[in-house]
């Protein structure tokens, strides 16, 4: 996740997590939890993740749905992301530009982890 | 709101502001306007700040081997009324004299703008179209980037570490060009909701270059370069801008939907090209 600075699970698919989310000269720390649900392993999961902190809220819920291509997977995904406080009083119209970049970012450092790292067959 | 407390540094010149940018985090103050209001609301809130107002040198509107250099603390006002910018790039001025209202004008700088990189800003617009160039120094380095390769993502420059903005280099344009700016404000910020800046030349009666910028419809202004070909090849503005943005991601907000920007977009290419082929000689 991009600024994750802590990930502590705290039950089964759930993690407590501090992010500290950067953008130009803003920067948000957001405490909050991350959640996987309704796992369909292997074809999708949801994954809702929820932060607060001084400059607002956030929540992000969105549905993964992975599909075998060729060597690698395919990941379809489909969600939302939603904002409150200052930062969305204030910056609504910079709202979906920095989620589209933010679920970029997620996505490219997701990429990267998939593409060095091994992990055995089940 | 006021500011949370910060470390303040007012260097006098130029070494000594790259001195100060080679330790530690520091955000750059130039005119303010964008900065300010940020800290003002805490969503900004740098530990340093380094004022370049004192660098006075860093303010400068020069003609010199086929190109304009303008200082980054160059004001917009300054910019809009330069009779070099004028004379020799006045798509510039006109941009510049669009930006905000009088008070932004008066403080905001060509530099501070153009690092800030907000999608909804008017010079990047022009940059692009005018294929400008931005030269980055630092303590340890000196280099010039391409307009088009400057603006990477919303608020998202080439800009390294250490590197402050030293100024903007126009190639002097043709006085037979044609150009406008075109721009449909947000009525409470004046921001570009979206906007177009075209540059267009004529030879012997037929299209012989057309630049387009394009700023606020996506995260970061571009060049439209199919519409610029179709304009080449002797399409009309009408049809040449049908397609303005195609294949670029498109901002949505409460105000104005992607769609309703590309409709946006698409109307101001169109006048925008029509005023600039009516002043080009």
């Amino acid at each position: 996740m991009p600024g994750c600075e802590m990930l502590e699970r705290v039950a089964d698919g759930e993690y407590k997590m501090k992010m500290k989310l950067t953008l130009a000269s803003v920067c948000g720390l957001f405490d909050g939890k991350v959640r996987v649900a309704e796992p369909q392993p292997p074809d999708k999961f949801r994954l809702v993740v929820e932060g607060a902190g001084k400059i607002g809220f956030m929540k992000g819920d969105g549905l993964l749905s992975l599909s075998p291509d060729g060597a690698g997977v395919n990941v379809l995904y489909d969600g939302e992301v939603q904002v409150g406080g200052t930062i969305a009083a204030v910056g609504q119209r910079l709202i979906d530009a920095t989620a589209r970049m933010l679920i970029k970012r997620f996505f490219e450092k997701l990429t990267k982890h998939a593409s060095t790292s091994t992990v055995a067959a089940p | 709101m006021i500011p949370q407390p910060f470390d303040y540094s007012a260097p006098q010149t130029l070494a000594e502001a790259l001195e100060l940018l080679e330790s530690g985090e520091r955000k750059i103050l130039a005119g303010g306007m964008s900065l300010i209001p940020l800290m003002k609301l805490r969503l900004a809130t740098p530990e340093q700040v380094v004022d370049l107002g004192r660098l006075k040198d860093l303010n400068y509107i020069a003609e010199n081997d086929g190109a304009v250099r303008i200082g980054a603390m160059a004001t917009h006002h300054d910019i809009e009324m330069s009779p070099v910018v004028r004379g020799r790039c006045p798509l510039l001025a006109d941009v510049a004299s669009r930006i905000g209202d009088a008070q932004v004008r008066n403080r905001g700088t060509l530099g501070g703008s153009i690092a800030h990189a907000d999608p909804a800003a008017d010079y990047p617009a022009a940059l692009v179209a005018l294929e400008a160039k931005v030269r980055l120094v630092s303590a340890r380095s000196d280099r010039t980037v391409e307009a088009s390769a400057f603006f990477l993502d919303a608020f998202t420059t080439a800009i390294e570490p250490g590197e402050i903005v030293l100024e903007l280099q126009v190639p002097i344009e043709d006085t037979s060009e044609g150009y406008a700016y075109e721009k449909f404000p947000h009525p409470a910020s004046g921001f570009a909701v979206v906007g177009v800046a075209v540059r267009v030349r004529k030879d012997a009666g037929r299209i012989s270059m057309a630049r387009i910028g394009v700023t606020g419809m996506g995260p970061r202004a571009f060049r439209d370069r199919a519409a610029e070909k179709l304009v080449e090849e002797g399409v009309d503005p009408f049809h040449a801008t049908l397609g303005i943005g195609e294949g670029e991601p498109v901002n949505s907000d409460i105000y104005a939907s992607g769609d309703y920007r590309r409709h946006l977009a698409r109307i101001h290419a169109a006048r925008a090209l029509k005023t600039a082929l009516s002043r080009a000689l």
